[in-house]
């Protein structure tokens, strides 16, 4: 069983899109795969129309196994199963203050599905905490969508540096360009800048700023089940691709 | 343990009235047909997928596979073959991985099939549960009937059971063991070992008549797969079938007069004379690949020039075998021995004619069972190979006593005895594969003309190589046999055999 995080320490930059769209191109691969929503805002479990979970709540995410396997809803696409998220999540890092290997649970809490799935994609929240330190341990690796602005140039410094000063694997990290607008200068600059300072951190699959993906909401489906020819969700399916084959 | 999905087989068409609209706070939707598409049944001809309640349908270029307690798979039906090896990768070829690799699928049925998808909503639309609904409507007088696929969708078990429920409720259920009499009547069940009723108190000349005459229909049954050359084992079948007969024949000692019984004998095998090379050279050409795997490379060539040959004469052995089969002179030659044994009481009676057959047959259970124990006893790492067949032929017809007389006696009390000397005759049987590959390596080399061949010498090379490993692997297995002698020749399988067929029993 791996496990891949779509995570940014920024808002708003297409974890969530990518997480569902990744999950359900590595499904249609024909993998079993798992996607858990560890936001408590509960996006991916929306855009599956799975309810959020009413029973895992608190604590019960980190300590009860049975309880984090009875939460599992099947999508309505095969080989994808969803953990929607539950709004106590947001107090995540108060319950893993109080626990003992505070940075490890995660990953002991994905064991209680281990044979159930060949993949967990998780839908990681947008901050440096004591969930994402969990994220980085338990993933084995990181999708991070970046938005090719200065902005975005620096919070992904910052990433960088979180890394470095807590001695954790750059090498787990993969990043992608997401809602590129191709008529936009400033993100072929940022693009080309960035690729020349971190080559080999960056993924080739570029996700464009795209209608089709924006309609997600409205579809409430990944956008290959409702365009499935179009570009955007061959993007998505591509990018799976390049992210499979860095195991 | 995690839930996965479910089929099941309804009699007739299901129509949305008999579904109903809602269920609970869950809507119900049921989609428009798909337009109807042509349809076969598969099994292989013994059906084991019927009797494992599994249904295999080819249509509209894939394969589909429902199994009772595990819902639905599928994948491409373009195969390269009708053999399990012959399918592509695939979910459906894994789950088939238990199907005998010597038999073919068959179609044993066409028609229409028409799909629609029944689904379980929430009011967000969200899916709950889902069926395909398939209706079979056969080609020829069968019924319609519909299988259903339920797909578990996780944490949703109540729309799953709730669903389930509908769909069960709207029709008469049919078992998928019997969905294939269903769709396509008349095609009679084959059972290579036919179970054939006993009466303790029968008389044991009827006994016996009934027992050949099952065994000959058995036989028949495989006439079509062999005269059509779908795979090797109807004639594999064929010939175990007639073979039980003469066992019957010979085992059961003074049920007919003698000059009758040896008048019987000589007919059974004058029926199986025709088919006695086709076999060997089937046997041959299965082993094929364990030829090439074990031999080098370098002696390759003189193997495939080998098997070219064992082809070339498999073809003319099976189209004369074939012809054989069609022929009326074949036809009457095993009728009239069916219509022999379908009288039993006008058959010239031997001494034990009207011995109640429970006796009798502990009689002979008890005698066959003493004889192959002291074979075994006598065997040590020296005795001659002719002695350790002699043993093999000793427990192969135990075996067959114990299976024709197993209805006299409860299967509780069968079952142990009979796996002991399974394992023995495994263990006997692979020794005695061994040697029979060796003998007809060299009887291959000894054919008239062979050596004129430009291809005799690589032929010789190879067969030589072949001989020598096979006779290695014969001696090894030689070594491992006392193991399963131990397994046999014991006090207590001992006591179990006296217990069973021994007057009053026996302690050790
Ligand atoms: N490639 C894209 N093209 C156009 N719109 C996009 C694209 N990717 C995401 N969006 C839209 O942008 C918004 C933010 O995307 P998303 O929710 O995936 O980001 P996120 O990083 O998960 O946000 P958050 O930090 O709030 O969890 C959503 O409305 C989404 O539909
Ligand atoms: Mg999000």
């Amino acid at each position: 069983m791996k496990v891949v995080a779509c995570y940014s320490n920024k808002g708003g930059v297409g974890k969530t899109a990518t997480a569902v769209n990744l999950s359900y191109a590595a499904a249609a691969s024909g993998l079993r795969v798992l996607l858990c929503d560890l936001d408590p805002q509960g996006a991916s479990g929306f855009y599956f129309r799975v309810k959020p979970s009413k029973k895992l709540k608190d604590d019960t995410f980190f300590r009860d196994e049975d309880r984090f396997a009875g939460a599992i809803r099947g999508s309505d696409f095969d080989n994808l199963d969803i953990l929607p998220a539950n709004m106590s999540y947001r107090d995540f890092d108060i319950f893993l203050s109080r626990m003992k290997n505070s940075q490890s649970r995660l990953k002991k809490a994905l064991k209680a599905v281990d044979g159930d799935y060949d993949l967990i994609l998780l839908d990681c929240p947008p901050n440096i905490s004591a969930l994402s330190e969990n994220v980085f341990k338990a993933a084995d690796r990181i999708v991070v969508p970046v938005i090719p602005t200065t902005l975005s140039e620096r919070t992904f410094e910052q990433l960088l540096e979180f890394f470095v000063d807590h001695d954790l694997d750059r090498g787990k990290l993969l990043a992608f360009f997401s809602m590129v607008q191709g008529r936009k200068t400033l993100h072929h600059e940022t693009m080309e800048k960035m690729r020349g300072i971190y080559s080999e951190l960056f993924l080739a699959t570029v996700i464009p700023f795209s209608s089709e993906i924006e309609k997600m909401g409205l579809h409430r489906a990944p956008v290959a089940a409702y365009a499935g020819g179009r570009f955007a969700a061959r993007a998505y399916s591509m990018l799976w691709a390049e992210v499979g084959a860095r195991f | 343990m995690r839930r996965v999905g479910e089929s099941f087989a309804l009699s007739g068409r299901i129509r949305g009235k008999a579904l109903g609209k809602d269920v609970g706070a869950l809507r119900l939707e049921l989609e428009p047909e798909a337009p109807p598409v042509a349809f076969a049944l598969l099994d292989q001809f013994d059906c084991p997928l019927g009797k494992s309640h599994r249904a295999l349908i080819e249509a509209e270029g894939k394969l589909i596979l429902l199994a009772a307690q595990a819902g639905g798979r599928e994948q491409p039906a373009a195969r390269s073959g009708h053999f399990i090896a012959d399918l592509q990768p695939g979910p459906v070829g894994e789950a088939l991985s238990d199907l005998s690799p010597l038999r073919s699928l068959l179609a044993l049925g066409q028609g229409r099939m028409v799909v629609r998808r029944a689904t379980l909503l929430d009011e967000e639309e969200k899916t709950q549960a889902r069926a395909w609904l398939r209706r079979l409507e056969p080609d020829g007088p069968g019924a319609v009937v519909t299988l259903v696929e339920l797909q578990y969708l996780r944490g949703y078990d109540l729309a799953f059971d709730q669903l389930r429920r509908r769909l069960r409720g709207a029709a008469p259920h049919i078992e998928l063991e019997a969905l294939a009499e269903s769709l396509f009547p008349g095609t009679p069940a084959y059972e290579a070992k036919p179970q054939v009723p006993l009466a303790p108190g029968e008389p044991a000349a009827r006994a016996a008549a009934a027992l050949i005459g099952a065994h000959i229909a058995v036989a028949r049954q495989n006439e079509g797969g062999v005269i059509a050359d779908i795979d090797t084992e109807f004639l594999h079948d064929y010939r175990v079938s007639l073979r039980k007969v003469r066992s019957v024949l010979s085992l059961f000692r003074g049920v007919y007069d003698a000059a009758l019984t040896d008048e019987l004998k000589r007919a059974f095998s004058d029926l199986m004379a025709p088919t006695g090379r086709l076999r060997d050279l089937d046997v041959y050409l299965l082993e094929r690949d364990l030829y090439f795997d074990l031999l080098p490379a370098t002696l390759h060539s003189g193997l495939s020039a080998m098997f070219d040959l064992f082809a070339r004469e498999r073809a003319a052995e099976q189209a004369k075998l074939a012809r054989r089969f069609g022929e009326q002179a074949y036809a009457d030659q095993i009728g009239r021995l069916q219509r022999v044994f379908a009288e039993p009481d006008a058959l010239a009676k031997g001494p034990m004619a009207d011995y109640p057959v429970l006796g009798y047959a502990r009689k002979l259970i008890w005698a066959r069972y003493h004889k192959v124990c002291k074979l075994a006893a006598e065997i040590t790492d020296k005795t001659p190979d002719n002695e350790v067949h002699a043993l093999r032929i000793g427990c192969k017809k135990l075996r067959y006593l114990m299976e024709f007389f197993a209805p006299l006696f409860p299967a509780s009390q069968m079952a142990p005895l009979i796996k002991p000397l399974k394992r023995l005759q495994d263990g006997l049987g692979l020794f005695n594969d061994y040697a029979v590959q060796q003998q007809s390596l060299r009887a291959l080399l000894a054919t008239p003309g062979a050596d004129l061949r430009d291809d005799a010498e690589a032929i010789a090379r190879s067969v030589d190589a072949l001989i020598a490993i096979l006779h290695q692997r014969q001696l090894e297995q030689r070594a491992r046999l006392t193991d399963s002698f131990a397994g046999f020749d014991n006090a207590e399988l001992r006591a179990r055999f006296a217990a069973q067929f021994h007057d009053g029993g026996e302690t050790a």
